[in-house]
């Protein structure tokens, strides 16, 4: 029998590879979705940032006065558990600063219980006294973050920030940190922050934008589109009041948030707020209950986000209340 | 935007009412019953006091000073604000001041009466550090681990103290040994007020009791 003949397939049998290979082909579409899929259906929304094809989770994570706890074991292993439940959502950047206290060793802590997941996307800070000494801040930070490299290092609340740009850009040069940044808060010196998007080159700013912050809307959050800069929101919650007075308050979401914008929760209505507007790469709410990251971390999925009249209809909304 | 302005209270305190009230815990866990020694030298200060013996009173508060510096603000404190290190050294320096007064006998009121009404207040407020101020968080819904004990603690520390110089002491050394647990106080109560915690109205109280204290003794030196 000619061989060819042998192994020719009948057209039943055709028929049954070609169903099974789109039946495959499907479920696997299904069960292993690509990564710009999970970006954008499924799993925690993600932007691109600083130029790059890179991406970070839009719900980061901050540490300021929350992840201050000393060495109080039993508070350590409270935070770990936040920690663990920020990573189990997929989260990425974590914020600290050599300002609040004992955070970057809490982190160390937390990180050497759970493992350094790939996901991290650990963010630092250096300050006063300038000079020389940020190459020994960023080295004492990932001693006390046990790291072996930051993805990024910021110049905290422009302390400086000449001599820490030229520094911070050297050993981005060298492969020592991966990103640069500048930070403020409080929309405090948005001229000078200004001033350095346009002229340095750095791949991230950080600053106050939430719901009833919205000054940066007016230049900067512009400026960092044109300029290919990376956006961290910080104090997203207003330090924290802005969520207590509406959740004390009882202040009831408006009927049309959830159709709108997907929101079951204030965390979902404030948060998505925040990281909807498209210069922002991601909003870091500090917390320091497992519950409350939960809620933090929902609010990054990918249910519809806000388009650009619901924005201002949120924002008009809150004004309202 | 004014760049000072834009600050609040809250921005200077770095860490959350939960961390600060299981700091205060802490110091229950690691030192208890070291709080019934330190609470029983209180009592016998104040005592002394009364018994016409200022300087062994004075001598008494010197080390609990010191205690608190070492094992609150160094050893604690300090983990969760840059500036605890600089209190604990204040608090070592007003132990080192006390001790002095004590040795030289400088300011001593060596026969306090009973019925001067700033000598009266200062009892007042001696009894109040020692007794009412441990009972306040279990009193007000907090665990007995949070209580806070004259010779362990800052604030009951701080506010026996200046009960007690209000007793002990006259004149300008009556002023400088009251500034030191005056200025705790002041930033005590701004932090528990950041934390909104009611326990900053008492301390605020007990500030301006102090002051008319202060005055009304400085006013009337002699009896």
């Amino acid at each position: 029998m000619n061989p060819r003949i042998k192994h020719r397939i009948t057209r039943r049998q055709s028929l049954t590879l070609i169903g099974a290979t789109l039946i495959g082909a499907t479920l696997t579409a299904m069960t292993l979705p690509t990564a710009s899929l999970l970006a954008n259906t499924g799993g925690m929304r993600q932007k691109a940032f600083a130029g790059t094809d890179k991406k970070l989770p839009v719900i980061g994570m901050g540490t300021w006065r929350t992840f201050n706890v000393g060495n109080d074991p039993q508070l350590l292993d409270a935070r770990t558990e936040v920690v663990k439940a920020f990573f189990e959502h997929g989260g990425g950047l974590i914020d600290s600063s050599p300002m609040y206290g004992s955070a970057p060793d809490v982190m160390g802590y937390a990180l050497q219980e759970l493992g350094t997941p790939e996901s991290l996307f650990a963010a630092e800070k250096v300050w006063s006294p300038a000079g020389g000494s940020a190459r020994e801040q960023v080295a004492e930070l990932e001693d006390r973050w046990k790291v072996e490299q930051f993805d990024l290092v910021q110049v905290h609340n422009l302390t400086d920030w000449r001599e820490h740009l030229v520094a911070l850009q050297e050993m981005k040069a060298e492969g020592i940190i991966r990103h640069v940044g500048i930070t403020t808060s409080h929309g405090r010196r948005h001229s000078e922050i200004e001033q350095i998007m346009a002229s340095e080159d750095i791949d991230f700013v950080q600053l106050t934008y939430n719901i009833t912050h919205r000054e940066a809307e007016n230049r900067l959050l512009p400026l960092a589109e044109e300029r290919g800069i990376g956006v961290i929101a910080n104090r997203p919650y207003d330090g924290g009041s802005l969520i207590k007075n509406l959740k004390r308050r009882n202040a009831p979401l408006p009927e049309w948030a959830q159709k709108e914008c997907g929101c079951d929760t204030w965390a979902d209505f404030l948060l998505k707020f925040i990281v909807s507007h498209p210069a922002i790469t991601c909003a870091i709410p500090a917390t320091t209950q497992v519950k409350h990251m939960h809620e933090n971390m929902r609010a990054g999925y990918s249910s519809p986000m806000p388009s650009a009249n619901a924005r201002q209809r949120m924002a008009a909304y809150i004004e309202s209340l | 935007m004014n760049e000072w302005t834009s600050y609040r209270l809250q921005d200077f305190i770095p860490f959350t009412a939960e961390v600060y009230f299981r700091l205060l815990e802490r110091m229950r866990e690691t030192f208890w019953p070291l709080h019934l020694l330190t609470l029983a030298l209180g009592a016998t200060t104040l005592v002394l006091a009364l018994k016409h013996r200022p300087r062994l009173a004075c001598l008494l508060l010197a080390p609990l000073w010191a205690f608190v510096a070492v094992a609150f603000f160094f050893q604690r404190y300090a983990e969760l604000n840059w500036a605890g290190g600089y209190v604990g050294n204040a608090f070592i320096a007003q132990a080192v001041l006390l001790a002095l007064m004590a040795l030289t006998g400088w300011g001593m009121d060596n026969a306090p009466r009973l019925k001067n009404p700033p000598v009266a207040i200062g009892i007042a407020i001696t009894l109040f550090g020692l007794i009412i101020m441990p009972l306040m968080a279990p009193l007000s819904g907090g665990s007995w681990y949070q209580a806070e004990v004259f010779g362990i603690h800052a604030d009951p520390t701080a506010v026996t103290t200046l009960g007690l110089v209000l007793i002990i002491l006259r004149g300008f050394a009556l002023w400088i040994a009251a500034i030191m647990p005056a200025l705790w106080l002041v930033v005590s109560g701004m932090t528990l007020q950041a934390l909104d915690s009611t326990v900053s109205v008492v301390l605020f109280a007990v500030l301006a009791i102090t002051l008319v204290g202060l005055v009304w003794k400085s006013i009337k030196p002699k009896r």
